[in-house]
């Protein structure tokens, strides 16, 4: 699962970042951290997203990457070779920029085009029309930027990213601009493009779905440092720490205040009930207890599973699936969630209906039943 | 309660009349004395001192104030005055395009020591009183030889059209996505060439703009060249006063005349730039 896919051609590199930072100095303020310490090997081939808040350093680690911001401390490896002070066209990365950047007065034509000439390309005319045959824009290749859609703009700035046949493509939020239904569409031809040319590829996004989706592996950011690095898997059913559990994932993870229980193995929320966890923290310890949504089970009564105890607030019904909003048993709901929202959200399988005001029992299994420091957020394993 | 209003169609009320009746009067008001300058170029020497809307109008005013006559006549050399005005606001538009675009892209795009500090500078240019400089001026230019030459008036009208340019062009070079140029540095240009061959292209209206009003303000100007352009070299603005008092005898007439011919050029430029002129007067308010 975390190897890069076999068919990754030779063109391919390995992307490594070193120890990077990134500090911003400006006279008259603080200096301001924005990267502090990234590490991160990428197979050659494959496919990883940062994914991280706004302000949490993904775009300037991208930047980075591809020369356009100057390295604090640190190193950018691409193959065996460090690019680390090299000027941008040196790298032979490409960009696909979240404004898209085509030039407005060529056509889309020269815009492909635009890139090779500064090369010397011999072959410019052939490339370009075999890369807009590839990416069915062969239509659009003598309009200018103006006249295209937003999808279209997207293909494009795609496109004049890939004639240069970079072994490391960076993309930095290549769907934000697009609306709802294209999402998903260029979405999937981003994934089957990335496959079929094999480039290392580093997809920078605020959108879990977009990582979950696109990514061989994603790295969740905040606060200029990777929190975690895995397959969406690991991340979603292992998170590092709160943040991540409570980053990844929608609807977010029930976050709320426990006690670990004498002996060890399940933990006391309130006056609600215990839970198993397969945590090993040690018994009497406060933490805050995280269990997604998804691994809720409904518990039928006097069954003699650990489970809560709680009455269902409001049931919305989304066909695939329903999401019961409860008040825990014993809980004051506003506090409830000691740090998250003061709700507890349930995921019910798709044809089960729940009734307001009707009592339930939640269990869980005890590999989902996630125990965090209530002061550090950090994991309680 | 108004049932329907079509947009554009306002309905007739007192106070939007007695508004429109107030324009109309500060219209005529502010109007007034051009349009008593176009009178004035219409009357003979016989009627320029006189108050009076009703006279026979003459075209000959223009006429003398171009020709070998009004040299003769007057002692100023209106058309060589019109030169002189000509090649030393194109120079001096010139010379502040050539230092000006570089320096705008420059503090458009980074942020280095004291960048701040001296785009300051180059704006209190525009706002610090001209006569603040002038005496100081005057002295050096008698020292350097730059008195009363096209060269020296080049010089000081920079104070007049660089500020306005580097401003205005700044607000464009901020404008344009700095990832245009990036994407050229991806693909191999050097930031020379990405300035050259993506940057530039992108702000030509500015530049055009930029140019023409500083053309304008460079051609209006009045007291950097009353003071160091002395007999031989006026620009039009000086030598238009000069009708006033030559050897005894002021020709109202002919200043009239004179005055409209000078304000003929400003003129066709503000009109073909009216579009860029809101953005190019309310220049550095744009972006701070």
């Amino acid at each position: 699962m975390t190897a890069a896919p076999d068919t990754a051609p030779r063109a391919a590199r390995s992307l490594t970042l070193r120890n990077l930072h990134k500090t911003y100095t400006a006279r008259g303020r603080e200096p301001f951290a924005a990267v502090r310490g990234i590490d991160l090997a990428v197979e050659p081939g494959e496919m990883v997203a940062l994914l991280g808040p706004s302000g949490c350093g993904k775009t300037t680690t991208l930047r980075m990457i591809a020369g356009l911001e100057t390295v604090t401390s640190g190193e950018v490896l691409i193959g065996d070779r460090a690019v680390t002070d090299l000027p941008p066209g040196r790298r032979d990365v490409g960009v696909g920029f979240e404004g898209y950047a085509l030039y407005p007065p060529l056509s889309v034509r020269e815009n492909l085009a635009y890139g090779l000439r500064a090369r010397r390309a011999r072959d410019v005319g052939p490339r370009v029309a075999a890369i807009a045959e590839r990416l069915e824009i062969t239509d659009l290749l003598d309009l200018r930027p103006a006249g295209l859609s937003s999808g279209q703009k997207q293909r494009v700035a795609l496109a004049r990213a890939l004639v240069r046949n970079p072994p490391v493509l960076l993309l930095d939020e290549p769907l934000s601009h697009l609306d709802a239904g294209q999402r998903q569409r260029v979405r999937r031809e981003l994934k089957v493009l990335q496959r079929e040319f094999g480039y290392t590829t580093i997809v920078v996004t605020h959108d879990q779905l977009e990582a979950l989706s696109l990514a061989d592996r994603m790295a969740v950011m905040d606060g200029g440092v990777i929190r975690q690095f895995g397959t969406p898997d690991e991340v979603f059913d292992d998170p590092a720490d709160r943040f991540v559990a409570d980053f990844v994932g929608e609807p977010s993870i029930n976050l709320v205040g426990g006690t670990v229980a004498d002996g060890g193995g399940a933990v006391r929320i309130g006056g609600a009930g215990t839970l198993p966890t397969a945590s090993r923290a040690r018994a009497g310890t406060r933490v805050q207890v995280g269990l997604r949504p998804q691994d809720c089970e409904l518990v039928g009564r006097g069954s003699a599973r650990p489970a809560l105890s709680a009455t269902v607030g409001v049931f919305e019904y989304l066909m695939e699936f329903g999401l019961a909003t409860v008040d825990l048993a014993g809980q004051d709901p506003p506090e409830a969630g000691g740090g998250g929202p003061g709700r507890f959200v349930v995921q019910t399988p798709g044809g089960a209906s729940l009734d307001p005001g009707a009592p339930v029992l939640i269990g869980a299994r005890p590999e989902h039943v996630h125990l965090f420091d209530p002061g550090t957020g950090e994991r309680l394993r | 309660m108004t049932a329907t209003r079509r947009p554009g169609r306002r309905r007739f009320s007192p106070a939007s009349a007695g508004a429109d009746l107030l324009l109309v009067l500060w219209f005529a008001f502010s109007l007034f004395p051009i349009l008593w300058m176009v009178l004035l170029s219409l009357k003979s020497r016989a009627d320029q001192t006189s108050t009076y809307f009703v006279f026979t109008p003459t075209p000959d005013n223009f006429a003398t104030v171009l020709s070998e006559e009004g040299v003769r006549l007057t002692g100023v050399d209106f058309t060589g005055a019109l030169l002189t005005s000509l090649v030393t606001s194109l120079g001096a538009v010139l010379l502040s395009l050539a230092i000006g675009v570089p320096a705008a892209y420059a503090a458009g795009r980074w942020a280095y020591r004291g960048s701040g500090d001296i785009m300051f500078t180059i704006l209190s240019f525009r706002f610090a009183p001209e006569l603040m400089v002038i005496v100081p001026l005057f002295v050096i230019y008698n020292q350097l030889g730059l008195f009363d030459s096209d060269a020296g008036t080049i010089w000081v009208l920079q104070l007049v059209t660089l500020p306005l340019i580097v401003w205005i062009l700044r607000s464009y070079f901020q404008d344009m996505p700095e990832e245009l140029e990036q994407a050229a540095l991806l693909d191999g240009y050097t930031r020379t060439r990405a300035f050259l061959m993506v940057a530039l292209p992108l702000v030509r209206p500015g530049i055009a703009a930029s140019a023409l009003l500083a053309f304008v303000f460079a051609w209006n100007n009045y007291v950097f060249p009353l003071i160091l352009t002395g007999g031989q070299n006026p620009t039009v603005t000086v030598a238009v006063t000069r009708f006033l008092g030559g050897g005894g005898q002021a020709f109202y007439n002919l200043t009239a005349a004179a005055a409209l011919i000078a304000a003929l050029p400003p003129l066709l430029v503000a009109l073909s730039i009216q579009r860029y002129l809101v953005r190019g007067l309310s220049f550095g308010a744009v972006k701070s």
